[in-house]
């Protein structure tokens, strides 16, 4: 291989190296480009994608322009995906061959440098959010935390107990929550999406919509007043954070922690919405403070910042998906969120477990992995299902002395004392099934009992177990509407639909949008422990990027050749970041700043006319050339 | 008489290639993936008659235990209704593998002991691959005879009056390979 690159027309010079990456194949290149003065250098190695930043700052402390190298992919275009090695030998030849004579179209190029806002945008309040803005609000910027609900807390303040440790979720959440509302450095912003998202790393103009709460939020303190002067008198509507399990009027408080301390009307049930005839007992009420209005508007606001986290949260699977489960059918099949809620002191039962006819439960079983590891509903294991099955179970035990029976396929207790609270829990007397439930029917007799059917694999038998209460241990999903949340904000996804991250294992909370961090479950399913840890690494990656106050964009940008654009606008409408504009002298401008190269342009133009730095048609042409025809 | 099964198994017992060789089947792929769930077991309605149930025999069968496999009552009390097949969280195709081991089983001459379902299977089976015919009368008599001697025989007597023959014991199907 070095010998037939030696010998290829204009290499001066080629070498084999080990580990060119390391310091001294660095300085090998150096040493070269000093003894030989060499003038282009191409190393066939591995992806550029690791490595063409290293030989790219080698190339400049030999005094070269960086923009004078070129890397071949011997690894990933050859090596990894052929088998027969003679034929991979003589691609690899090729590629260089092709690198050779591409390299000497080469011409020196400079990044450019552009300044960053200071001002951070965190969207979604859920654990993750909060941890984030609360950190980077205490480096002394200033976070804008934006949370379509009308509380932040997301999930975690539904939560009764952590595990493994069973602290109370609320107890540790809720001082989070007032601390964003306290810091000065912090706005929240509730009820309000992100419509829009333009510019580019360091300077990004985000649009934001804020639903109106019809109650002014700076007037109001929260006094829950106008909920008891409601016209209904008895609560009415199905209380989303209890997931229907209890009731609230259509003027409400999420729940008592929430934050801010801020009543909200729901339009869809107040009357005066409905029929515009109600005698608005609420605002008689709040007669001082003026805090109701119901001709609240929504509100646009647009806001500069610098870089963006997204923390937008996960979505439970939804149990009635699974018909075998009879999730909606059988009023005693629970999902664990609801059972979270009934186990929970504020929750609908004042922390008693009763079931929808008042009864107490005498027999549980509890189903993982509902919605999770099945190729009918996702492949994928969420995580977090195992664990929180053990805490439910021990606190139903605890609560009620149930037997408790859980259906497992494996327990998957993988973390710090996670494997203790699984011992713990199975010494209290829960009963552990290895075996997937395969059918959830009635028992027959009218007690509303129900037979949970499967296989105990550890004994071989099938077995029927009746029981007064079923738990499905639902999985965690994206949202559903992760896919427009990804186009806004333009960054990838996994096939799971969970967003991508920069690298699985090195850039675990960037995307690959330069300047958009994320946290939390949006990422992927996790635990409170491993999104707060990811909220502070993405928060620690926004504020590296923001104080170095200025940040480099690689030159690999498109641009128009003036003379020769006709301004047909061919380009405009096909660039993904729209970067090309359209300027009065009829032709197309492209910002520079904006332009990630992707090429689209280039190849779209019709006159030829737009251009590409590092993509040069000599360069492109003569690759191919190089490519196929052997020297 | 006791029949003491050996429950140690020898890894000189394991075939993995011929494992290898069932996931080349077609509809077998999905022999590797099976998380041992019991999904398959526990919605199988003929599963409380089988002496293993499908979870246990595809962990033999991905273990290469070819005997143990074909042997089994399982592979012939299946129905091919397809019930596992549905709920199967890896989607394998439970079916295809129990009809594809009912065939290997049939052309090698592997048959559960005392069990009635392969007597039609293995007639079938015959005039299939092997061409064989006989007259249904002699099939059926030679049926019974495999199945259960014993009961021909009181059959017999208490119709006609006729002694049993002397020194019957039967025929029984022998384990033989295939070739």
């Amino acid at each position: 291989m070095t010998r037939y690159a030696g010998g290829l027309p204009g290499v001066a010079v080629a070498r084999e190296y080990k580990y060119m990456c390391s310091d001294p194949g660095q300085e090998l290149i150096r040493q070269d480009i000093r003894d030989h003065g060499l003038d282009r250098i191409v190393v066939a190695a591995c992806s550029p994608h690791l490595h063409e930043h290293t030989f790219r700052q080698a190339v400049a402390l030999g005094g070269l322009n960086p923009y004078y190298f070129h890397m071949v992919n011997l690894r990933e275009h050859d090596a990894w995906v052929h088998t027969d090695k003679a034929a991979a030998t003589e691609k690899a030849m090729d590629l260089v061959r092709a690198a050779v004579r591409r390299v000497k179209w080469h011409v020196p190029l400079e990044p450019r440098q552009v300044s960053i806002q200071a001002d951070v945008l965190v969207v979604g309040g859920g654990i993750a959010g909060i941890d984030a803005a609360l950190t980077l609000a205490n480096a002394g910027k200033h976070v804008y935390l934006v949370e379509r609900e009308p509380t932040i807390g997301g999930h975690m303040a539904q939560f009764d107990k952590t595990f493994p440790t069973l602290d109370c979720a609320a107890c540790i959440l809720t001082p989070k929550m007032t601390a964003v509302k306290a810091h000065r450095n912090i706005t929240l912003w509730t009820m309000a999406e992100v419509r829009q998202v333009e510019g580019y790393v360091g300077n990004f103009s985000v649009t934001v919509c804020r639903k109106p709460r019809y109650v002014l939020e700076d007037l109001c303190v929260g006094c829950l007043e106008c909920i008891q002067a409601c016209v209904y008198k008895q609560a009415k509507v199905p209380d989303a954070f209890n997931l229907g399990l209890g009731k609230r009027k259509p003027v409400y408080i999420p729940f008592p922690q929430a934050v801010p301390q801020v009543v909200v009307i729901d339009p869809e049930t107040c009357i005066e919405f409905k029929s515009g005839k109600c005698k608005k007992t609420c605002v008689e009420v709040c007669a001082e403070r003026h805090a109701i209005d119901f001709h609240q508007k929504e509100e646009i606001r647009t806001i500069q910042v610098g870089a963006i986290v997204l923390a937008t949260g996960f979505e439970v699977f939804d149990a009635a998906r699974i018909p075998y489960y009879g999730y909606g059918l059988y009023p005693n099949v629970y999902t664990a969120l609801e059972v979270e809620r009934l186990v929970n002191a504020s929750g609908p039962t004042g922390g008693e477990i009763l079931l929808r006819d008042g009864r107490k439960p005498a027999t549980v079983g509890i189903v993982h992995c509902v919605g999770s590891r099945d190729e009918h509903t996702n492949r994928y294991c969420s995580r977090v299902c195992c664990m929180y099955s053990l805490k439910l179970a021990h606190l139903i035990k605890e609560k009620t002395g149930a037997e408790v029976y859980s259906f497992y396929i494996d327990v998957r207790a993988p973390g710090k004392a996670f494997e203790e609270f699984y011992n713990r829990v199975a010494e209290e007397g829960v009963i552990f099934i290895r075996g997937k439930v395969a059918d959830i029917y009635p028992a027959g007799n009218g007690d509303g009992r129900v037979i949970l059917q499967a296989e105990d694999t550890l004994l071989g038998m099938v077995r029927k177990i009746p029981v007064d209460m079923v738990v499905l241990s639902t999985g965690l999903e994206p949202r559903a509407d992760a896919a427009a949340v990804r186009r806004l904000f333009n960054i990838g996804c996994s096939s799971e639909g969970f967003f991508l991250e920069r690298h699985p294992k090195l850039a675990p909370v960037n995307t690959f949008a330069d300047g958009i961090f994320m946290a939390g479950c949006c990422q992927g399913p996790k635990d409170i422990p491993d999104t707060v840890a990811q909220s502070g690494a993405a928060a620690a990656q926004a504020l590296a990027l923001i104080d170095a106050g200025v940040v480099e964009l690689e030159p690999n940008t498109a641009h128009v050749v003036e003379d020769a654009c006709s301004g047909c606008k061919t380009c405009i409408p096909l660039c993904p970041y729209s970067a090309i504009s359209f300027v009065e002298e009829k032709r197309a401008y492209i910002n520079e700043i904006l332009c990630k190269g992707c090429g689209t342009c280039v190849a779209a133009c019709p006159s030829g006319s737009i251009r590409q730095n590092l993509f040069e048609d000599e360069e492109i042409f003569d690759e191919i050339e190089g490519l196929l025809v052997p020297a | 008489m006791y029949d003491v099964r050996r429950t140690l198994k020898f890894q000189r017992d394991a075939d993995p290639r011929w494992a290898e060789e069932v996931a080349a089947r077609p509809g077998c792929e999905g022999l590797f993936s099976c998380q041992q769930c019991g999904t398959c077991s526990a919605t199988c309605p003929l599963s409380l008659y089988m002496d293993l149930g499908p979870r246990r025999v595809i962990a033999l069968v991905r273990e290469g235990f070819r005997k143990d496999a074909l042997t089994s009552q399982t592979v012939w009390l299946c129905a091919s209704c397809y019930e596992c097949d549905v709920a199967c969280p890896r989607q394998i195709r439970l079916t295809d593998l129990m009809g594809s081991l009912k065939r290997e089983a049939a052309r090698c001459h592997l048959y559960p002991r005392r069990f009635p379902v392969p007597v039609v299977e293995r007639e079938l089976c015959e005039v299939i691959s092997h061409g064989r015919w006989r007259p249904e009368s002699w099939r059926i008599l030679g049926a019974v005879l495999r199945f259960s001697p014993a009961e021909l025989c009181r059959l017999l007597c208490r119709r006609g009056g006729l002694n049993p023959p002397r020194g019957f014991a039967g025929t029984r199907p022998s384990d033989r390979r295939c070739p």
